[in-house]
């Protein structure tokens, strides 16, 4: 396939044009579905080839993608893709413009532990029917689920510049839930929560211990019936890991999205409140808020090379002392607002265009464990597993609604809250925050589904989060 | 031999299994704009098969890109290496063996009928259009075209075709950033009609130069625009799948034949209404026809696929709630609008999630243009707002209903790029929850 992608690269080297890059992609996933204790669903998508081959040509973008790998179609895809850019150079007002990188030529091959696409089928539905039969038989369970999804991605990147570069990654996905009835209202639990991508293999199932929490979840939902919700207009709120991951991907990585600042998601995933100026200037969190952009470190999935248009691989402050000082960029966008690229365009598959995406989008520690960040609350709730999410168009206003929470009352996990849902302006909840975990509690969380551009495309990737704490937070939102 | 007549002779080949082919050719021709010029112009091709194969109550599915007779093969003989090994799913009875057809009718493909040139042209006017407000367009304009076919042991051979347009144009201000939006969908580009699409996103460009003002939280009377009631209801679909009702998460549930909205209230799925995107089949491949969800507020039926048909015990009908329509009222837009002493008009929602799908309880924004009315007329530009209400509380609370309606469409982005539409009119609303203000618009 490097040949393939080589020769297409020499064909466009003989175009007029500026620059294009090309990739080729081969994508595996299987996935694993039980219901109510039955196998509902066990299939798979192999071998998924793809071919895209974005081209900038008298200052327009053009993109043409396809799975069908055959030399004609590919022939015509070449040809899609330039005059793509050409015609629609004719609306276009100013041209868009790519800095020269340098070549980057280099492979990288993940091995997981236990390799899912190796491993006997009746092995990983044994593994999954065990725990899904322990999730049934409890009359005010009404309904439960077992789901892992697996999943390998091989792809070639090749640009006019010169780069090549190979990868081989694996990603897996577990999750089960449950739904507990009274006759009157359901209330839910789910483990280990809805950010539960992680880079790997098999292991990844293993080391959230699927069977060892189903007792906890069914307990939980069943007590969540009975329990009482938030009272209080305000109170202190400390976030568990899979719940802040989410709060951070949706308040700051989408915000902080440069694309977003020009209006190019517009249509369909919004604007963002910030504005260029900002840059360096904007207090959006605490002076202990510290968020980085870090597509280096290989323990999250948004680990890579070099990104879709062969920006090498980057660690990136996007906040530093709880001020604005970067944005997650493209080359053309950082040009624009006088940044250094930032390594972060990326397309879920070959004939996806690339965007502007989060990669490994963290929170850098702080201090202690969450035993003393608890200790150290007077008054408040500890509040995880995400069940509702909704944020605005600007990125500004969110509403979330978790699960469960549990009463802090002097420096002790008291009672189960039901469904605590808080409101916040993102800024102003940033600013609130007064403490974060050390890294003895800060770890990778994931997700294979957020959700960008048109068509859309899902793309896998992590947010390294500690649990942290926010002060005076309005928590009494009902519908 | 064409692919799609070898899957059926690959159905005869292995009589001891139950098949299930969807073969799918799917192109997109997409352009993005954005300050009023091109982003970019994305054009993509696409070959999928999803095969499901069961051997009595036992399945496993599997999908392939661009394959050939030879690679659907071999994958079924591995399939059937492993498919003894797996538990039996007790409540799968039997694939779709109703042969019946729709019309299949041909369909122009309007990736060709519209061209590229042809989209630049008529953003270009766009553009001209709202330039002396300030206003610069963003936004998408798409044409798809695919054909679906569904082949099963069951001997159904069934073919789809559909080639919707998508256009979405945000009219931006380049000092405020307040955003209007206007929006065509169909698959008759002839009804497409120009001179009203620029006329009304003008309209709205010129009221979006009001004052910008922020509102308290509380209960209001609102205007819904034709896009908001018909994403409630494409909301409360997840109710209406019969899925819903055996996870316990209807809020349907022992409510068949009941009264649950007002007596004004009339929805139907009607997958040939000449105003709307056109549907054949469910993907069951069961013909999907016209079928009466909310009739004078009783609710009449749920979307009825054979899996849970039968595990229910319910008669498939093949819907889907991929083409809704609400029955007109009385009233004008400007009636309506009229009759609010203090309220909202609401043009278009953001980013709606359940926190309790059985209580249909949601939150969720405004976007694309929220405006405040006052003595009976718009007069100021608000803020984006959040709601955070039941959508059976916000349908209980409508009054008024246009005597016209709209076609809206709306992208599904998660999946395959898939465009719909619904045929809903403007609506009145007592008693509007907003939970906050995002200070932002």
């Amino acid at each position: 396939m490097k040949k393939l992608v080589y020769d297409i690269i020499n064909k466009l080297n003989a175009q007029n044009i500026t620059y294009a890059d090309v990739r080729f992609t081969d994508t595996d996933s299987q996935q694993i579905y039980f219901e109510k204790g039955k196998l509902k669903y066990f299939g798979s998508n192999m071998d998924s080839l793809a071919l895209g081959i974005r081209v900038l040509a008298d200052g327009c973008w053009g993109f043409a993608g396809t799975t069908i790998l055959t030399q004609t179609s590919i022939d015509k895809t070449i040809k899609k893709a330039i005059s793509n850019a050409r015609v629609g150079s004719k609306f276009r007002k100013k041209s868009a413009s790519f800095r020269k990188l340098k070549p980057v030529q280099d492979s990288y091959f993940f091995k997981p532990i236990e390799d899912p696409f190796l491993m006997d089928d009746k092995y990983k539905i044994d593994f999954h029917e065990k725990v899904a039969q322990k999730l049934v038989g409890n009359d005010k369970i009404v309904y439960s689920f077992v789901y892992s999804e697996f999943y390998r991605q091989y792809k070639i990147f090749a640009n006019t510049e010169g780069t090549l570069v190979d990868s081989l990654v694996y990603d897996s996905m577990p999750k089960m839930y449950v739904l507990a009835s009274n006759g009157r209202e359901s209330m839910s639990r789910n483990w280990p929560g809805d950010m539960n991508g992680q880079r790997g293999g098999f292991e990844v199932i293993r080391n959230v211990k699927l069977e060892e929490n189903t007792d906890r979840i069914i307990e939980e939902a069943i007590k969540l019936l009975d329990a009482p919700r938030i009272e209080e207009e305000r109170a202190d709120l400390i976030i568990g890991n899979g719940h802040l991951a989410l709060q951070l991907h949706e308040s700051v990585g989408h915000a902080t999205e440069a694309d977003r600042i020009f209006g190019k998601e517009i249509s369909y995933a919004g604007k963002t409140f910030i504005k260029p100026a900002m840059l360096g200037n904007f207090k959006y969190g605490s002076d202990i808020v510290n968020i980085y952009s870090d597509s280096t470190n290989q323990g999250g999935m948004g680990f890579h090379i070099v990104d879709d248009e062969g920006t090498p691989g980057a660690k990136v402050d996007i906040i530093k002392n709880g001020i604005l000082v970067d944005q997650q960029t493209s080359q053309e966008n950082a040009a624009i607002l006088g940044v250094k690229p930032s390594s972060n365009m990326m397309a879920s598959f070959a004939d996806d265009i690339p965007l502007i995406r989060m990669t490994n989008f963290c929170l850098a520690p702080g201090k202690g464990s969450l035993d003393d960040l608890i200790k150290s609350t007077e008054n408040g709730y500890y509040i995880d597993f995400t069940k509702t999410w909704s944020i605005d168009d600007n990125r500004n206003n969110f509403q979330f609604t978790t699960e469960i929470g549990w009463k802090i009352e002097n420096g002790e996990l008291k009672h189960i809250v039901k469904e605590p849902t808080y409101f916040g302006i993102t800024p102003e909840f940033w600013a609130a925050c007064d403490g974060i975990c050390g890294e003895e509690e800060w770890n990778f969380q994931g997700t294979f589904h957020c959700g960008k551009g048109e068509p859309g495309q899902s793309m896998h990737l992590s947010h390294g989060v500690a649990p942290a704490r926010f002060k005076n937070i309005v928590c009494n939102v009902k519908a | 031999m064409e692919f799609q007549k070898e899957l059926s002779k690959i159905c005869e080949k292995y009589p001891q299994l139950k098949l299930n082919f969807h073969y799918k050719i799917w192109e997109t021709d997409f352009l993005r704009f954005y300050q009023s010029q091109i982003n970019y112009n994305i054009s993509k091709t696409s070959i999928s098969l999803s095969t499901t194969i069961y051997k009595g109550k036992k399945s496993y599915s599997f999908s392939l890109k661009d394959s050939t007779k030879e690679i659907l093969q071999s994958k079924i003989d591995d399939v059937l290496d492993l498919i003894d090994q797996l538990p039996e799913d007790p409540d799968f009875v039997d694939l779709e063996d109703d042969l019946s057809k729709s019309a299949e009718k041909e369909k122009t493909n309007n990736i060709e009928k519209v061209s590229l040139e042809k989209k630049i042209d008529i953003l270009e006017k766009f553009s001209k259009a709202v330039e002396s407000y300030d206003f610069k367009i963003y936004g998408t304009f798409i044409c798809n075209y695919r054909t679906l076919y569904i082949i099963n042991s069951n001997g159904l051979d069934k073919r789809e075709i559909s080639s919707p347009i998508y256009l979405e144009c945000k009219a931006v201000n380049q000092k405020n950033e307040v955003t209007v939006l206007e929006a065509y969908g169909g698959e008759r580009f002839e009804s497409f009609n120009e001179e009203e699409f620029i006329s009304n996103l003008t309209k709205k460009a010129k009221a979006a130069t009001a004052e910008v003002v922020d509102v308290d939280a509380g209960e209001y009377e609102v205007v819904l625009a034709p896009r908001c009631i018909g994403e409630y209801f494409m909301y409360l679909e997840s109710s209406i799948n019969l899925s819903s009702l055996d996870s316990k998460q209807s809020y349907f549930e022992g409510k068949l034949n009941s009264q649950v909205f007002p007596e004004n209230i009339t929805i139907t799925d009607d997958p040939q209404h000449p105003e709307l995107i056109n549907f054949d089949y469910n993907g069951d491949g069961h013909v999907y026809k016209k079928l009466p969800i909310i009739e004078k507020g009783v609710f009449k039926n749920f979307f009825v696929d054979n899996y849970y048909g039968r595990k229910l015990k319910m008669e498939t009908n093949g819907a889907n709630g991929g083409a809704l329509v609400m029955d007109t009222g009385d009233k004008t837009l400007d009636e309506m609008i009229g009759s609010v002493k203090r309220g909202l008009y609401i043009s278009s929602l953001h980013y709606m999630n359940f926190i309790n799908p059985k209580e249909t309880s949601i939150t969720g924004l405004t976007r694309d243009g929220t405006f405040l009315i006052e003595d009976g007329r718009i007069t100021k530009v608000v803020n984006n707002l959040r709601f955070t209400e039941n959508i059976s509380d916000i349908i209980e609370g409508i009054t008024e209903i246009e005597n016209k309606s709209y076609t809206i469409p709306y992208s599904s982005n998660y999946g395959e790029f898939g465009i719909y539409s619904v045929r809903m009119p403007h609506v009145k609303v007592n008693g509007f929850k907003i939970s906050s203000s995002t200070r932002t618009v």
